[in-house]
């Protein structure tokens, strides 16, 4: 059997947990509550030709409060860069937090999931941006949690990723 | 206590902790008996005290790392796995930390099942980041809101300026006595405009000192006390309008909410003041408020003009077609909005049916004491 280790990474409230509680348990909560530390979930993910179990870590925002342990990203194959698309900040914060992951990990295939893709009317981060980080090969899946869209694929995606050769 | 089990190790469970030492194989050996919250994680620590590291736990496999090195090195270095999740079979989390250390020469594990310390701070991480989330939203609403202000200004102003200028050059020319009446009253609508964009950058102004120049973002507001408060600026002015405030019922609870009381005081004043306007003179204001689970609901119906509830959609944002007809009052809502949905709150308004118009509050109860 397949394993692969991926990690969600991205400041805090930006959905993280959220992301994993509807890929793994289909379910989704409004109320914002903290993670502290980190929280493992397993998923088998079909792909083409084979299956790959997703072990998940879930691991806390990275802030000013709690930086992250690079330890724990020790045997990642693959991670979710989360940013929330209602505060333009949270890119910025992700852009930052994935130039230190490079130095730990050095390039490890993820996807850049722009999360609360249903708040439309809150929505900061405009298309010239996302294009221009397309432009740099990130691959970016707008999500929202809550309404599931875009959540499968991203993971699907990044499984399929860490499935690749370097 | 059991004869088998020394007073050390008792201590250790009873403070949450279990003791592993790595045997000559590697394994780690668990000492004394297998508290309950350990077996309910991993059953087989039951009958076989050996700690399955491998299958129970990718979190401690990859903490095992560091702690190799660690108890390579022994002496007092001390290895420290940082909080993390587990769940039991029956679903239930339970939250640890590991620590390695090297203790009388053996290499030992220290599993902790984290309790109320770690639950006080989780509560003050959480409360932290939703201070910065608030924080960071009231932010950009600042930004959005003094660009829109600019942009409205300037291109009022800019309409103005060649209005005037107009203005002044057909006074220049022989008018008749019609003309000039008709240059007189195009002068005092540009005079009004002149007074609306001065007014709504006077009421900007003092809703940005209002709202966030002296109040911090977190806080905890008693209601009746805020309330009471808020009320003793309001009521001369209802008094001056000949109109009915009822507060009765907003004054049967005493909750305490999760906003800070400036706040909280300046959407009771600005919901007031709101209803102050809508209202005819000899008219009702009645203010209610009802308890929830976890929220206060507060009512300001007023008997002003009914509302169509299109219209009450659009009350609350910025720069709709209210803006022209009352910009103060419109701000006023606008302000409300942000603050009450940075609080986790919520705001709307609605037609009553029997006539005039009812806007409502819902504010998150605080757990924390004021």
């Amino acid at each position: 059997m397949i394993q692969k280790k991926v990690c969600l990474l991205g400041t805090s409230g930006v959905g993280k947990t959220s992301l994993v509680a509807r890929f793994v348990h289909s379910a989704f909560s409004d109320k914002y509550l903290t993670t502290v530390g980190v929280k493992i979930d397993k998923k088998l993910v079909p792909l083409d030709d084979t299956n790959v179990t997703l072990v998940i870590w879930d691991l806390a925002g990275d802030d000013d409060f709690q930086r992250l342990q690079t330890s724990y990203l020790r045997g990642t194959s693959g991670y979710l860069l989360v940013a929330d698309g209602t505060r333009r900040i949270t890119l910025d914060q992700a852009l930052d937090l994935q130039s230190r992951v490079v130095e730990v990990l050095g390039n490890v295939p993820f996807i850049l999931a722009l999360n609360k893709a249903d708040l439309t009317e809150q929505w900061e981060i405009d298309e010239a941006r996302i294009q221009s980080l397309v432009a740099e090969n990130f691959s970016i899946i707008k999500t929202s949690a809550k309404e599931g869209a875009g959540v499968e694929e991203a993971f699907a995606q990044l499984a399929r990723r860490t499935m690749q050769p370097a | 206590m059991p004869d088998d089990v020394s007073p050390a190790q008792a201590v250790l469970e009873a403070l949450g902790f279990a003791l592993f030492v790595r045997d000559e194989t590697g394994e780690l050996q668990l000492l004394g008996e297998a508290p309950a919250w350990l077996v309910q994680l991993w059953p087989k620590l039951k009958e076989n005290r050996t700690l399955p590291v491998a299958e129970a736990s990718p979190f401690l496999e990859n903490f095992l790392i560091d702690a190799e090195e660690t108890w390579k090195k022994g002496g007092n270095e001390r290895a420290e796995s940082g909080p993390w999740i587990e769940e039991g079979e029956n679903g239930e989390a339970v939250e640890l930390q590991a620590a390695a250390l090297t203790a009388g020469g053996r290499s030992v594990l220290l599993l902790e099942r984290l309790g109320e310390s770690f639950a006080a701070k989780k509560a003050v991480l959480q409360r932290a980041r939703e201070t910065v989330i608030a924080h960071q939203r009231l932010n950009s609403e600042i930004q959005k809101k003094e660009i829109l202000l600019h942009c409205v200004a300037d291109e009022m102003s800019a309409a103005l300026a060649n209005v005037i200028t107009s203005l002044r050059l057909i006074e220049l020319e022989e008018n008749g006595e019609r003309t000039r009446r008709l240059l007189g009253l195009a002068s005092r609508a540009t005079e009004e405009q002149k007074s609306l964009i001065h007014r709504i950058l006077d009421v900007f102004e003092d809703e940005l000192r209002g709202v966030f120049g002296t109040a911090s973002t977190d806080g905890v507001a008693n209601w009746e006390a805020t309330f009471r408060h808020a009320l003793e600026a309001s009521a001369p002015l209802f008094e001056e309008k000949r109109m009915r405030l009822e507060t009765s019922d907003a004054m049967a609870t005493n909750a305490l909410l999760s906003l800070d009381p400036l706040h909280l005081e300046r959407i009771i004043g600005n919901l007031l003041q709101n209803a102050l306007e809508r209202g005819a003179p000899g008219s009702s204001v009645v203010v209610r408020a009802k308890d929830e689970a976890e929220a206060l609901f507060i009512s300001f119906d007023d008997q002003g003009p009914t509302l169509s509830a299109e219209s009450c959609e659009d009350l609350f944002a910025c720069f709709t077609p209210a803006i022209l007809s009352a910009p103060a009052s419109a701000l006023r809502l606008h302000f409300c909005r942000i603050v009450v949905e940075n609080s986790g709150g919520e705001i709307g308004c609605q037609p009553v049916p029997q006539g005039g118009n009812r806007f409502w509050i819902r504010l998150t109860k605080s757990s924390s004491p004021a």
